[in-house]
């Protein structure tokens, strides 16, 4: 935030999206907020609406929250039409009020996509994006005693874009994101991080293939290049991830025995 | 045998791949296609034009390249058709509130719409060209009497915009859907698109403009 002067505190109209189960075709519940802090995150905001809500004898509202300081990729909310709010790079839970303005309609609405059900009110169910990972986005070591560091080389571009895929937290907000409601941007990071290294070599073709196998199974759309995945992204992860996702599916399939 | 090769083709990314290929070899039928009808401008009476199109008329291979012209056309179609349904129902209930946050383009937006509006046109172009041209008929003067009609013109400044469109986000996104991605390309590539794009557009469009406003009587 620049020297911009911000109000300490603003008044703001909360549209909670409520949907008691995932048949239930849910509603906005309307929340009138007086006096909200605007060094409060988000989610201290939402924390200060369920009180108002309890108080009011209703029932509180679901979300999914865990570390509140972005890295975990718990928090799964789009904030009038945009994952994880206005700001670029950041999760909800890092979002402050300050990004609001007095008087603000702020409508709040579950990451919406077939792949993510979604189980009650703001929180969706995330596990399919486990299942794409447990297809192959690892590597199998056996346990022993490490080998000396310096035995493995690994060239400093690499690592460098290896560790900028693995910044993926995989919240999901690529696929809540995306027109078509596809996860090739997450896929396509996991693919990545191991891709670029030794130690991702050995599978290679066979993680790729999985991956992506399964990630067709869950009821993911297709990429059709629109990028809105990348600025959603809070971890910034970059599109060049999907074409390297796109080259290594290709070379395995076509280019390897693999699955022959 | 082929278990592999159904797998792929099956897949999203095979698919998308052959959506990719028709598509840019659809792009390399236009760019030769523009060079050739470039011949209408060579003189006034339309003869170098007129000979270009009957030496395509007779080569004895053209219902072969025909043949393949419409493979493509209907093999991108077909898929791209099937994509953007699996695409609709991936988010069977949409946002209430929907707000892009900066990647989508005009043309990303709206490649199932121009795709329809082109193969409307391609259709309308077709049945104007290829279907009822008699023998004892010049080319160049069917082409200046097609286009010389309000509705005619009309279609194809519709038409050749639609696909100025479709190809502003095509090109680029073929590439990057083969796995063509490359820091120092990339930029280049995007740039390229929509010149691309803009020069195919501005090219065949100089036929309906030019035709209709009379600058080529």
């Amino acid at each position: 935030m620049s020297a911009q002067a911000h109000p300490e505190s603003i008044n703001v109209k909360l549209h909670l999206w409520r949907q008691a189960g995932p048949e239930d075709p849910g509603s906005f519940e309307k929340v009138e907020l007086k006096d909200i802090s605007t060094h409060m995150s988000f989610l201290e905001m939402i924390d200060v609406a369920n009180e108002q809500i309890l108080e009011g004898g209703g029932v509180a509202v679901c979300f999914d929250h865990d570390c509140r300081e972005g890295i975990c990729g718990m928090c799964s909310m789009v904030i009038n039409g945009q994952v994880h709010g206005p700001e670029p790079g950041v999760t909800t839970c890092q979002l402050h009020m300050r990004s609001f303005a007095d008087g603000d309609e702020i409508y709040v609405e579950p990451f919406r996509a077939s792949g993510f059900p979604i189980v009650r009110d703001l929180v969706v169910d995330r596990s399919a994006l486990d299942k794409i990972v447990m297809a192959g986005g690892y590597i199998s070591v056996n346990t022993g005693s490490p080998q000396d560091a310096n035995s493995m080389l690994v060239p400093k571009d690499k690592a460098d874009l290896a560790m900028d895929a693995a910044a993926c937290i995989g919240c999901g907000a690529c696929v809540a994101a995306c027109p078509n409601a596809a996860a090739m941007l997450f896929t396509g990071a996991k693919v990545s991080q191991l891709a670029l290294l030794p130690q991702g070599q050995p599978e290679r073709a066979s993680r790729v293939l999985g991956m992506v196998d399964t990630m067709d199974s869950l009821g993911f759309g297709n990429c059709t290049n629109e990028y809105e995945c990348m600025a959603a992204c809070p971890k910034e992860i970059d599109v060049s991830n999907i074409a390297r996702m796109n080259r290594e599916y290709l070379r395995s399939s076509i280019g390897s025995a693999e699955g022959v | 045998m082929l278990s592999w090769l159904t797998r792929t083709a099956r897949s999203s990314i095979g698919r998308k791949a052959v959506v990719a290929l028709t598509g840019l070899a659809l792009i390399g039928f236009l760019v030769v296609h523009l060079a050739g009808n470039m011949t209408f401008f060579a003189d006034s009476d339309g003869a170098t034009f007129d000979a270009y199109a009957d030496t395509i008329g007779n080569n004895p291979l053209l219902p072969l390249a025909e043949i393949g012209l419409v493979v493509l056309f209907l093999v991108h179609m077909g898929l791209a058709v099937r994509l953007t349904l699996e695409n609709k129902k991936a988010r069977s209930k949409g946002y209430m509130v929907s707000k892009a946050h900066g990647g989508r383009t005009p043309g990303s937006r709206t490649m199932i719409f121009t795709g329809v509006i082109v193969l409307l046109f391609v259709i309308l172009h077709l049945a104007h060209f290829r279907l009822q041209k008699g023998d004892d008929v010049s080319m160049a003067s069917l082409v200046r009497f097609e286009l010389s009609r309000p509705l005619g013109a009309g279609a194809y400044v519709v038409g050749l915009l639609a696909l100025g469109l479709h190809l502003s986000h095509g090109f680029q996104s073929s590439l990057q859907t083969l796995g063509l991605n490359h820091p120092k390309y990339t930029p280049l590539v995007k740039v390229l698109g929509y010149g691309l794009a803009g020069l195919l557009t501005v090219g065949f469009l100089l036929f309906p403009l030019t035709i209709f406003f009379g600058g080529n009587s």
